[in-house]
């Protein structure tokens, strides 16, 4: 009996301390994202519930229990398109996961932004609908805008290495793309070598093709982690070498300004989170919304790296928006 | 579950309220009563308390949504019973799942066909089962260290298979699956319910199942009664294995591809499960509709909580806590 007067009382607790406040508020949204046992989603996490905060939309953020949570991701979206939300705000952990829970969001005419990783188009098509648009991070204009720091930063001619991550991974092989574009014909990239990215493995090939060559002028590296041990090698050969890294983790926002990483391009999953909630504020005021949204890069290095560190997980400066735009 | 034997009669030959209502008092007093059924008065305070907080949670689609999704677990959960039973435990349960999805995705991928990809899925994953038990017992190792080392093994296994990649599955079949109804229930649902019903008649209405439980009660004197212990737990773990086959089916049609990704939740809810379903960890006793019953409020709990808008982070620690309180009512087991 006990157990009942517990459960009770239990449940009176909940009802009062979870009932969701339902008034004065433009629109309800329903978010999942990936596991928040990375920084990362936790980052995202934060830019939507502060960017819903402050636009006065409420806001429910659900997560995968870890990265490889494919059905309970899908799980706890079923239960939200129940409920009912004027949005519904979706990173899902593989292309298709996400398709079949967001088939009766589709029924409801609900409005589904996707964030970060991409929806398959064709599976959705199958399972009738399509997103309403997306909003990611443009890996190959990232590269590009290093490359493009990279020919202010040394002669016109010189060496350049490049690291790039696991081989035949998506993400590192825009990265590196983006860069080879920015600086052809302008700069001599040697050689290209895979460092799993690992810091430790980059720190190795980067000591061995500084043996190899000596007047190597710079090194772009696809993530922040692999820029750091690259780094490491450059200062133990003493020679003066630039290297650019791409993510913007404090650990490399602090290198830089700390005058050791020359410099980094700065992805901001704070910003695609609160970015998302724009878009669903958007579609319920009725406005039409774009189909692909590029999510802000941008580049720190010395000048700017001290205030990137201090409004940290958001961008040091102002950055394009055109969802604010919109909004306006 | 079993009554004291002097009262049984009484209650049978006399009128039902008369007799029964003091022995209901007793039963309800008595903490066996509760360890017995943990998970059925969890599974019904969760209904309350979610009924009563969220007005969603008890509509009929929710209520669907929920069998849906615990599908995949409540067949799991079946497997790690008949295991469980026979005093040992099965860790490499998800990865046979993930191995399994893995080798539907690569067949269905080269072109042989649907059916011949989720056959062959579980004909892999019970050879795993199968090797877990021909371990144990001729090989003499401890249940957790082999099905550790497949755990890893498999693990490996998957990736090199799939080259780290997911295998997209496109099939009408699997699309059905996952989405068509048959009356009130989908697909995967009746599956998970024709499994409890096969997996409960072996248990309580062969010789196998006693021979299963009385090995993991009492090896010794089981085999002393001429039970061949060692191939009771040999099929004990093929059963689990072939769990996995059908679980791995059902996780690629729910998701559309097979991922080289371990579902870890979906292994320590499986034991969350047996555990709450009053299954006993040192074997000899055991029930197949408790486990499913725990599985069911376990996926009932996380979806209440997500209705709830309860952060993720909270949902672990509810689940936790809820298995070691079903943990320590056990205690009370006679």
């Amino acid at each position: 009996m006990r157990m009942f007067n517990c459960l009770a009382l239990g449940a009176g607790l909940l009802a009062t301390t979870f009932a969701v406040p339902a008034h004065a508020e433009d629109a309800k949204v329903a978010a999942i994202v990936k596991g928040l046992d990375n920084p990362f989603f936790q980052t995202m996490q934060k830019g939507i519930e502060e960017q819903a905060k402050a636009d006065g939309v409420g806001v429910n953020v659900q997560a995968a229990a870890n990265m490889g949570d494919a059905t309970g991701q899908a799980d706890k979206l079923t239960a939200m398109a129940l409920q009912d939300y004027d949005c519904y705000l979706v990173n899902p952990i593989s292309v298709s996961n996400l398709v079949q829970a967001l088939v009766p969001v589709a029924q409801k005419k609900k409005p589904i932004v996707n964030i970060d990783s991409t929806i398959d188009a064709e599976q959705a098509k199958a399972a009738g609908f399509a997103v309403s648009t997306y909003i990611g991070t443009d890996n190959v204009a990232a590269g590009a805008l290093a490359g493009e720091e990279m020919l202010k930063l040394v002669p016109k001619g010189s060496k350049v290495a490049l690291v790039a991550g696991i081989v035949g991974d998506v993400g590192s092989n825009a990265r590196i793309k983006g860069f080879k574009q920015a600086v052809e014909g302008k700069l001599d990239v040697v050689v290209m070598v895979s460092a799993d990215w690992d810091r430790e493995k980059a720190l190795t090939a980067a000591t061995d093709i500084l043996a190899a060559h000596p007047d190597l002028a710079g090194f772009f590296a696809a993530n922040d982690i692999m820029a750091l041990g690259v780094e490491r090698a450059v200062q133990t050969s003493g020679k003066d070498v630039k290297v650019i890294g791409l993510d913007g983790i404090v650990d490399a926002l602090k290198s830089v300004a700390a005058g050791e990483l020359t410099a980094t391009v700065a992805q901001y999953p704070y910003v695609v989170g609160a970015m998302g909630v724009e878009a669903c504020k958007l579609a319920a005021k009725g406005k039409e919304l774009p189909a692909n949204v590029p999510a802000p890069v941008l580049l720190i290095n010395k000048d700017n790296a001290e205030a990137s560190l201090k409004n940290f997980p958001r961008p040091g400066g102002d950055y394009p928006d055109p969802l604010r735009e919109m909004l306006k | 579950m079993s009554l004291p034997a002097d009262n049984a009669p009484a209650s049978r030959q006399a009128g039902v309220h008369e007799e029964s209502r003091p022995s209901l008092a007793a039963l309800l007093i008595d903490p066996s009563f509760w360890a017995d059924w943990a998970s059925v008065v969890g599974l019904v305070g969760l209904v309350i308390l979610f009924g009563v907080t969220s007005p969603v949670f008890l509509s009929v689609a929710n209520m669907q949504a929920i069998l849906l999704a615990a599908a995949i677990l409540v067949v799991l959960s079946i497997g790690q019973t008949f295991v469980v039973a026979t005093s040992g435990i099965d860790l490499s349960l998800a990865a046979s799942v993930m191995l399994g999805a893995v080798i539907l995705g690569l067949i269905h991928a080269a072109g042989l066909g649907i059916f011949a990809a989720c056959v062959l899925a579980v004909l892999a994953t019970s050879a795993i089962g199968l090797m877990n038990g021909l371990l144990i017992t001729a090989g003499r190792i401890p249940d957790f260290v082999v099905t550790l080392g497949t755990l890893s093994g498999i693990t490996g296994l998957g990736l090199i298979l799939s080259g780290g990649e997911p295998t997209m599955v496109g099939s009408t079949f699997l699309l059905k699956l996952a989405s068509g109804y048959l009356g009130p229930f989908g697909y995967p649902v009746w599956v998970a319910i024709a499994a409890v019903l096969v997996a409960h008649v072996a248990l309580y209405h062969t010789r196998f199942g006693v021979h299963l439980l009385a090995t993991g009660g009492q090896a010794e004197s089981a085999s002393a009664l001429g039970i061949r212990t060692n191939r009771v737990k040999i099929a004990a773990y093929t059963i689990s294995g072939f769990c996995a086959g059908i679980a791995s089916i059902l996780l690629v049609a729910r998701i559309g591809s097979a991922e080289p990704q371990i579902n870890t939740s979906l292994l320590l809810n499986s034991v969350a499960a047996v555990v709450l379903g009053g299954v006993s960890l040192f074997g000899g006793r055991a029930s197949i509709l408790g486990p499913a019953i725990g599985a069911l409020m376990l996926t009932a709990l996380v979806n209440g909580l997500t209705l709830l808008s309860v952060s993720a982070f909270y949902q672990p620690l509810a689940v936790g806590v809820i298995v070691v309180l079903a943990a320590l009512i056990m205690r009370y087991q006679k």
